[in-house]
């Protein structure tokens, strides 16, 4: 692993400079190119200005992701009466774990003014929870990684790295109770965890913020919905909001439909209406109106009203079903074609069809009342030739439910038969919707959890 | 018109059962087998005298706990998570291993005082503390966060042993009332120092911890907060009426008897058997272990779930073992030791645990009430729900009174010497 091996190699110099009272970036120059240094090593260290006047202690670090979102743009030193001096990269002449210098002196440094676009290392990252993308995880930073460079007459920290692992844990016991290189030699025998900071992802619940601070969910929303559900349920509410704020509204549907339904609605309350909507509208019906039984009844009615027409009257119909009947656990995202249609028709209807594809297994027929009339499974269809009549390759016997069937039969017919799909039919034995297999399993695997 | 009220009433009525649960069980597992002694004691040695104290101790209960539960619904965190963040890693990790430590102790306390509960049923401790450490164990090892808090809120229910108990010890009744709602005030040494225990005994460290992400595990809304300040005050008042049976009816009995002298938790309940009959003895012992176990359960869980959580590792109920190991092996170990140190040291032996761990538990108490004002007055992470002044100002007293009183409480653990019995 480079990263070990790095700090093994930062390790090494650190022992050998040891007995020389200045540690300094130059001398790193001739011996090797890259060497790692902790932001704990570097908290609280003390700064001197270009005539060798103390300035006071390292406080924080300053990126400025406008302008770099790697380099370390300024650090702020606290002097001994409490004021906060701004150093810029270019004024920080030499650095090391030791202390650091600045090439100006300190009348020509300006004192820090907050900024909200600048990241700060301690107050934004250290000690707060980040999402690793690589692993689908939300953690914990223990400590930053940076990669130290001298460059034409200052010093260079880039960001490397968070560091989460036990090593890092131990370091920030120990700094400042043991000289920096014995921490190095402790910390070196324990196990070292690092991510790369090109799989970190912040969370920063202020929407404006995020946009100051160029934060983007690109990566989270690359991952598969059931792990950003992992994560989502990991973080606190506000940190959700950010999230799913920062996600594309169909990824969002996608994430937020493999989470509890308690938490959905909890979820979509603290977003605007507007914005929810546009997620419900995503959500396969069957999850749209489980979500909005549970929303209070005046935010379901609103974000009702902000959904495009056909979705919202898709979801108002499931929403008219009791709870734990089959109408309730129906979606009515389905494939439905003519009982005289061929393969041909069959497979133009799933070109045309919208929803979620993979959750299509069986195509419906449907007589010219809609009365269900049959059902074939898609394999079949992929089969056979393009004029064979879809009738011919229906299953037998056909096996339906009406609406207002408890869910615990339901659940017993899934198991019976070994279904896939269920079509669920009103009085008249017109096809009003189909549960899924998915869904099913979802039923039983909650009430066991309850039991 | 009337109908619609009533539907209205019922509607929120349900949803304050859903919400329901974090502020009680905390509040009763306050009444562990340590509260249930000192309870016990404060009866039997100075009658109805005290009772005046829980009046007071219920509002401070209440202050605190409803702060932790308010920061807990309004951030979505733990109060680990929120100290790690603020105060960072070192601090943390210290108030970690500190409250590892005291509650360790108060673990071990625990199992001692099932083994005392159960001995006045004539059952041996080798037998009674292995089967209850299993059973605790098993309980949260294998089921899921609404189950066991399913299990708790029985456990809360198992305290009306207690009042039954009283009853059977035909107290005087007007004169608990009158002692309850007017203070009186010994002035002797052995008076002030069972003053101090009482209160010492409410306001633990970990039950912050506990209550705040019990709050978060449960997902209780900012809208429903009205119902979760509910939980906490109810919680808080049905643990002090519990207090207030115990020593009512250690005071009918144990203190009239004049034979005022008891060891243990399990001494009260067979001193009462003479006194107040076998049934109300018997449902003395039951409420001991009971409590004893109910605590032993919680205690461990939520010391594992805070310690992982400040330290950043997965931790939580619903988990299984292999995605959150060291939460696990944290409770597993902290069940085994307790049980260990109950059955194999003999009960002088046992003494300095419960001694450091009362002394940890009283340094820790400032930092932690500390921490958790200032942080439930930030505004970034509270906002509105941030402390008013004037309920700021009535946290700083309590907080300070409690803590002032705990010390003394640490100092003078150290001289027992110097108190007169």
């Amino acid at each position: 692993m480079a990263v070990a091996w790095r700090s093994q190699a930062g390790f090494q110099l650190l022992g050998n400079q040891c007995e020389n009272s200045l540690f300094t970036i130059h001398y790193l120059q001739f011996t090797i190119q890259i060497t790692m240094i902790y932001f704990t090593e570097l908290d609280h260290l003390p700064v001197y200005g270009v005539k060798g006047e103390y300035l006071g202690r390292l406080e924080d670090l300053c990126v400025d992701p406008s302008q770099n979102s790697l380099r370390v743009a300024s650090y702020l030193v606290k002097t001994p009466k409490k004021a906060l001096l701004c150093i810029t990269h270019e004024q920080m002449q030499s650095l090391s774990v030791r202390a650091g210098q600045t090439s100006v002196s300190r009348e020509e440094l300006r004192c820090y003014a907050p900024d909200e676009g600048l990241l700060h290392v301690k107050k934004d990252i250290l000690d707060q929870q980040i999402i690793d993308v690589n692993n689908r995880k939300v953690v914990r930073v223990n400590d930053v990684d940076f990669d130290i460079q001298p460059t034409d007459h200052h010093t260079e920290l880039r960001i490397v790295a968070v560091n989460v692992g036990l090593a890092a844990a131990l370091r920030r016991l120990l700094q400042g109770f043991v000289a920096k290189h014995t921490v190095r030699m402790i910390t070196s025998l324990f196990p070292t965890k690092t991510i790369p900071w090109e799989f970190v992802n912040l969370i920063e619940p202020d929407p404006q913020r995020r946009v100051k601070l160029r934060l983007s969910y690109d990566r989270v929303a690359e991952l598969h919905p059931a792990d950003i559900a992992d994560i989502l349920e990991e973080l606190s509410r506000d940190d959700q909001k950010a999230v799913i704020e920062g996600l594309d509204e169909e990824t969002a549907a996608q994430a937020l439909s493999e989470i509890p339904t308690r938490m959905q609605a909890d979820l979509l309350e603290s977003i605007s209406a507007e914005k929810a909507a546009d997620i419900v509208e995503e959500m396969p019906p069957d999850e749209a109106a489980d979500v909005l039984q549970e929303l209070s009844p005046e935010t379901s009615a609103e974000v009702l009203a902000d959904m495009e027409k056909e979705e919202a009257n898709e979801v108002r119909e499931l929403l008219g079903f009791e709870e734990n009947t089959a109408g309730a656990l129906m979606t009515t995202e389905y494939v439905v074609v003519h009982e005289s249609a061929a393969v041909e028709g069959a497979i133009a209807a799933l070109r045309s069809f919208e929803g979620l594809l993979e959750s299509i297994h069986v195509i419906y027929l449907v007589d010219d009342h809609v009365v269900l009339a049959g059902a074939v499974p898609v394999g079949r269809i992929l089969l056979s030739e393009a004029s064979m009549p879809l009738k011919e390759l229906a299953t037998d016997p056909l096996i339906s439910v009406p609406s207002h069937l408890a869910a615990t039969s339901v659940v017993d017919l899934f198991h019976k038969y070994n279904l896939i799909s269920l079509p669920v039919v009103d009085d008249g034995g017109h096809l009003i919707g189909v549960v899924a297999a998915d869904d099913i399993l979802e039923l039983v695997i909650n009430k066991k959890q309850f039991r | 018109m009337n109908r619609e009220r009533l539907r209205h009433f019922r509607t929120r009525l349900l949803i304050f059962l859903a919400v329901l649960g974090p502020g009680i069980i905390t509040a009763n597992v306050d009444n562990d087998a340590g509260g249930i002694y000192t309870y016990s004691v404060a009866g039997a040695k100075f009658g109805y005298s005290l009772l005046w104290t829980l009046v007071p101790i219920t509002v401070a209960l209440i202050v605190v706990q409803e702060m932790v539960a308010r920061m807990g619904v309004v951030t979505g965190k733990g109060l680990a998570d929120l100290i790690r963040e603020e105060y960072g890693f070192r601090t943390t990790f210290i108030l970690m291993m500190l409250l590892l430590g005291a509650d360790l102790g108060n673990t071990i306390a625990d199992f001692a005082g099932l083994a005392s509960g159960m001995s006045a049923f004539g059952v041996t401790r080798y037998i009674a503390v292995p089967l209850g450490a299993l059973l605790v164990w098993a309980l949260v090892v294998k089921g899921t966060y609404r189950f066991v808090e399913k299990v708790f809120l029985a456990a809360c229910v198992f305290y009306v042993a207690y009042p039954v108990s009283c009853f059977l010890a035909h107290p005087k009744w007007p004169d608990a009332v009158i002692s309850t709602l007017k203070p009186s005030f010994q002035f002797s040494a052995g008076y002030f120092y069972m003053l101090i225990g009482v209160v010492g005994t409410t306001i633990t460290p970990w039950m912050q911890f506990y209550l705040q992400a019990a709050v978060v595990e449960k997902g209780i809304k900012v809208k429903e907060y009205i119902y979760s300040r509910w939980d906490v005050i109810v919680g808080c008042i049905i643990t002090d009426v519990v207090a207030f049976f115990i020593i009512v009816a250690c005071a009918a009995t144990i203190y009239v008897s004049g034979n005022r002298q008891i060891n243990g938790a399990g001494d009260a309940a067979l001193a009462l058997r003479p006194l107040a009959g076998h049934a109300a003895s018997a449902l003395f012992a039951f409420g001991l272990c009971n409590a004893s176990l109910f605590s032993a359960c919680i205690l461990p869980l939520a010391t594992a779930y805070y310690v992982c959580e400040g330290l950043g590792m997965e931790a939580g109920i619903n988990k299984r073992f292999h995605e959150a190991p060291t939460f696990y092996w944290l409770y597993t170990t902290l069940i085994v030791l307790g049980a260990l140190a109950v059955m194999l040291l003999s009960e002088a032996k046992q003494i300095p645990i419960i001694l450091f761990s009362q002394v940890a538990n009283g340094i820790l108490l400032p930092f932690v009430l500390i921490f958790m004002l200032r942080l439930v007055n930030r505004d970034d992470l509270m906002g509105k729900y941030k402390n008013s002044r004037l309920f700021n100002n009535i946290a700083w007293v309590t907080c300070v009174v409690m803590i002032a009183l705990t010390l003394v409480l640490v100092v003078s653990a150290f001289f027992p010497n110097k108190l007169p019995a």
